[in-house]
């Protein structure tokens, strides 16, 4: 675990320099460690091929048709993403790829499990959201994503290519920020929700945000890098806390002002909370002034209780937050879906009921913002933290890919993508589970549905691009009797 | 940047720990009540995988079993009892679950601790999971008499009976009342259609007219009035009090009067008297010289103005308001102005006189049985309060006798032992004013233990709503109870 620290007593000044020319201590012998990964994955299939065979003897005590097809379409996705790994990114994080492989495999056999749910004699009810083909949709979803996974590890060599892009991704990212709420909510409205999230054409949704986060992501780690020496810059100190200078809070303003406009317009809280904390989470590790995070806190909550105060969605997910059983049978607001996820978390109990032996289908949508609950219901207690901790392990990776890269760009783009994984999760299953009030927003890799798993398989392809530059081997001078240096190419 | 990315590190460090220790508080700590919330669909479809505990009679009649639908998969719940117990026994569905069937759901569904250690022999041994029996203090005859004498008279009304040594429920009858298999159905369409037809049904059948409602207590209450007067010390029954034709009271044109207006005496008679034949006149007077607090605390006594008492489902409160006005007070002693009371508290009234002045906590269960035969449960017996002394309450029971027994009785002609065949009750009739005015129908109320020539063994609360005089509607109701209830003893 030592392997990649910095020294603890370093200077400030010298680690507000990320890093430069400090000697990441103690690397050992750089591995691939690509073996490693392989038997992982090996391992992951068959945890997969396992619940798979598991939700068919859960529903009907029958090993389920098409077990084989199913394992060996996944086996060899995840093979080939290996195969990409070893070619493309021999260095890079072993873990990170099993990892994310684990949670598609597992958030596929739960949407078959839902899928089958009342058909061909199962028990249950069907759940007329899910179609006979949304498993395969999954995995062709899958396929996808592992397809922009190798797609990302082959275009971007170097993580610090992307840099260069810093406004082009900026402004991309802010139109397909935007371009939900600008079209008619015909097209872009979630049906029955609302949230003006998405991009219907004929029959297929594209959810845009999720791909904005990577663009937003790479952009403020481009503009931060290039401004946080003045954005450091403090102003006052009150109360031990070193404040910016006035007129530099103009960043975070908009920022603000940006995440709020998404918030009213597409009545979408989960996301607005999403970008603004990334963005003020990156500002932080930029400039390390915590009292950005103090401001950025202070202003997500301002802008909470106002918004609370003038729009009643907002304001009724505060009051089913407060206390959800109160209105399971009222209209608006109804807390009915809460509670059904609620009622099947506790159904579930501390072993979890088994695949394909709880009633997860009595929770509407239960396949999209309410999926961990499912796991909660027939995984149990303990499934349920298995899953946050394999999402754990995940943000703890990409923070190491963070720590151990040098470059300054690299460094705040692993850091902002491995804490913008932490707080969708947080804020997706704290919302399911009544922590926070409930803001819907993917699962990564979990929920039904191809945008949110290709971009999050590319924000997994982007940490392991990061993880690879950082774990290369430096290029070492080859010193021959002192007469000439030959430089090996990275 | 490495110190602020440790931090982060930290931030999301936080973050998970927060969502596991809310994951480990719903699905740990909280997933019993969770499960044991109304409506919670999962619990109840779970809860027809295996065998409800039956609910049983004192004399071991089954009254509520569960049996393999096949058509269903799942277990149908069966209410031989039908109306008759639908008060005792209430129903079981997803939405609501009412009486026996909600108060001793932990046991009948066999979730309660004390059944853990039986569950885990079974799951061992590999014997299905079944629920615990109930076995109530119900006598099945008194109950029967109970709900065919109320059915008879056509009208809504409550019927309770106790042992007044014990407190043991032996009856518990209402009319209307509804039959609660047609809530167990398995097909939720039926279910549905049949509960909004009983849902609004004008007569509301769900409504247990024996603890959910209350009615006035009319001269029912002179038992309390009579007591308080006793515990003062310096009333017996034997005291003369003033009886007047009219009452003239403080501040109302309207004098009291005595039923249909009549004369009391000579004006100035007994206390036993004047509690024989139902002066009000008399009782106005008392109560207005005891006051309001003092009927407060006699009532309080008497187990009213107990929102929490529960048998083991809650029972509507009973109220007697504390009254200041003299007027008020003057007819609330007469159990008229705001005081109700249920059929249980009436049963109450008579259960505490019988058991020499003190009342026992009313129960309806016996005891719990697990499925292997051992008793899990068995309900102790306990007191609830002592309104009276032994001495006050002979002085109570003494004119509670001859309410039935003297000629003059109010109840003479239809509990007296010509109309018992030879046993022995002793009681209290109440006729209460109702409606605007008084123009409604009068409410019968009859209040009574037997034998009062030995130890008592039963004591009855009968309301009949609009059933005019107590003595005609309400006596004979609670005579064929204590004669069913005696007759199945000596068997």
């Amino acid at each position: 675990m030592s392997a990649i620290t910095t020294p603890s007593g370093q200077p400030l000044g010298a680690d507000a320099g990320a890093g430069h020319g400090s000697q990441p201590d103690a690397v050992p012998a750089p591995r691939g460690r690509r073996r490693t990964e392989l038997l992982m994955l090996v391992f992951v299939v068959g945890v997969v091929v396992l619940a798979y065979a598991n939700v068919g003897l859960g529903l009907n005590g029958k090993i389920p048709a098409g077990m084989f097809e199913y394992g060996l379409a996944f086996a060899v996705l995840v093979g080939a993403a290996h195969l990409a790994v070893r070619w493309l990114a021999p260095y890079a994080d072993p873990l990170l790829l099993p990892l994310a492989a684990l949670l598609n495999g597992l958030g596929i056999v739960m949407i078959y499990r839902l899928q089958e749910s009342g058909r061909d004699g199962n028990p249950g009810n069907v759940i007329s959201t899910m179609s006979t083909s949304t498993t395969t949709f999954q995995v062709v979803y899958s396929a996808l994503g592992i397809a922009a996974f190798v797609a990302v590890l082959a275009f971007i060599r170097q993580p610090r290519t992307l840099q260069r892009y810093t406004y082009t991704l900026g402004a991309v990212g802010l139109v397909l920020l935007a371009l939900p709420a600008l079209l008619p909510s015909s097209i872009s409205e979630v049906p029955g929700t609302g949230a003006k999230i998405q991009i219907a054409l004929g029959g297929f949704t594209v959810q845009p945000e999720e791909f904005a986060k990577l663009c937003l992501a790479v952009f403020f780690a481009g503009y931060l890098v290039a401004k946080r020496d003045v954005l450091a810059l403090a102003g006052r100190r009150i109360l031990g806390i070193d404040l910016p200078r006035a007129r530099d809070l103009g960043p975070v303003l908009i920022a603000w002002g940006a995440s709020l406009v998404v918030l009213i317009f597409e009545s979408d809280i989960g996301t607005s909370a999403l970008f603004f904390g990334l963005f003020v989470v990156m500002m932080y590790v930029a400039t390390q002034r915590s009292s950005w995070l103090i401001i950025g806190f202070l202003l997500f909550l301002f802008g909470s209780l106002v918004t609370a105060e003038l729009f009643q969605h907002v304001r009724d997910r505060f009051i089913i937050w407060l206390d959800p059983f109160k209105y399971v049978h009222t209209v608006t607001p109804s807390s009915y879906q809460t509670v059904q996820g609620l009622y099947g978390m506790g159904f579930g109990g501390v072993l979890g009921r088994g695949l394909g032996q709880g009633q997860p289908y009595l929770t509407p949508l239960v396949q999209s913002d309410f999926i961990t609950t499912a796991f909660g219901e027939e995984l149990g207690l303990a499934g349920m933290m298995a899953l946050l901790i394999i999402y754990g392990l995940i943000v703890q990776r990409g923070l190491r890919a963070a720590i151990a890269v040098r470059d300054p760009f690299s460094k705040l783009l692993a850091g902002g993508l491995a804490f913008v994984v932490a707080l969708q999760v947080f804020v997706i299953v704290g919302g399911v589970t009544g922590l926070i009030p409930l803001t819907g927003i993917t699962t990564p890799f979990l929920s039904q549905g191809g945008s949110s798993l290709i971009s999050s398989w590319m924000l997994i392809a982007l940490l392991m691009r990061i993880s690879d530059t950082a774990r290369r081997p430096a290029p070492q001078p080859i010193q021959d009797e002192g007469m000439t240096q030959v430089v090996r190419a990275g | 940047m490495n110190r602020a990315l440790r931090r982060v590190s930290l931030i999301c460090l936080v973050l998970f720990v927060a969502l596991l220790i809310n994951v480990n508080w719903v699905q740990g700590f909280e997933a019993s009540s969770l499960a044991s919330k109304p409506g919670n669909g999962r619990t109840f479809s779970a809860s027809l995988q295996f065998q409800r505990g039956s609910i049983v009679t004192a004399d071991q009649k089954v009254v509520a079993y569960s049996t393999m639908n096949k058509n269903f998969g799942e277990y149908q719940r069966h209410y031989p009892g039908g109306a008759v117990y639908a008060p005792v026994t209430g129903f079981d569905t997803l939405f609501s679950q009412t009486g026996i069937e909600q108060a001793e759901n932990k046991d009948l569904s066999g979730t309660d601790p004390a059944l853990e250690v039986h569950n885990l022999l079974d799951l061992i041994s590999g014997k299905p999971k079944k629920g615990a029996t109930v076995e109530l203090t119900i006598n099945s005859a008194a109950q029967q008499a109970a709900y065919n004498e109320l059915k008879a008279t056509g009208k809504q009304g409550g019927v309770v009976a106790i042992n007044p040594q014990t407190g043991a429920i032996l009856a518990l009858a209402s009319y209307p009342s509804f039959d609660p298999n047609l809530l167990a159905t398995l097909d939720g369409n039926k279910l549905q259609k049949n509960d909004n037809r009983l849902l609004s049904d004008p007569n509301q059948p769900l409504l247990s007219r024996a603890t959910a409602v209350t009615f006035p207590p009319g001269s029912s209450f002179k038992i309390v009035t009579s007591s308080a007067a006793f515990s003062t010390g310096k009333y017996n029954q034997n005291t003369v009090v003033p009886a007047p034709t009219q009452l003239k009271l403080p501040g109302v044109s309207q004098p009291l009067i005595n039923f249909d207006g009549e004369a009391c005496g000579t004006g100035r008679v007994r206390l036993i008297y004047a509690f024989t034949v139902s002066c009000n006149t008399a009782f106005g007077d008392l109560g207005m010289k005891l006051g309001g607090q003092k009927l407060r605390t006699q009532a309080n006594q008497f187990g009213m103005n107990n929102p929490n008492l529960t048998i083991p489902f809650p029972v509507a409160e009973s109220n007697f308001p504390l009254y200041t006005d003299p007027a008020k007070v003057a007819g609330a002693a007469i159990g008229q102005e705001s005081d109700t009371v249920t059929p249980l508290q009436e049963a109450m009234f008579a259960a505490a006189i019988a058991n020499n002045g003190t009342l026992m906590k009313p129960f309806l269960v016996n005891k719990v049985t697990a499925p292997d035969l051992t008793a899990v449960a068995t309900t102790a017996q306990t007191a609830l309060s002592q309104p009276l002394t032994p001495t006050e309450a002979a002085g109570v029971k003494q004119m509670m006798l001859n309410v039935t027994q003297s000629t003059s009785g109010t109840a003479h002609a239809t509990a007296g032992t010509q109309a018992t065949g030879g046993i022995v009750i002793a009681g209290k009739t109440g006729t209460a004013q109702n409606g605007i005015n008084n123009s409604g129908l009068d409410d019968a109320v009859f209040t009574c233990f037997a034998p009062a020539n030995s130890t008592p063994q039963i004591a009855v609360g009968v309301i009949v709503k609009g059933g005019g005089q107590g003595a005609d509607a309400s006596a004979p109701i609670a005579v064929k109870v204590i004669q069913a209830y005696l007759a199945s003893l000596g068997k």
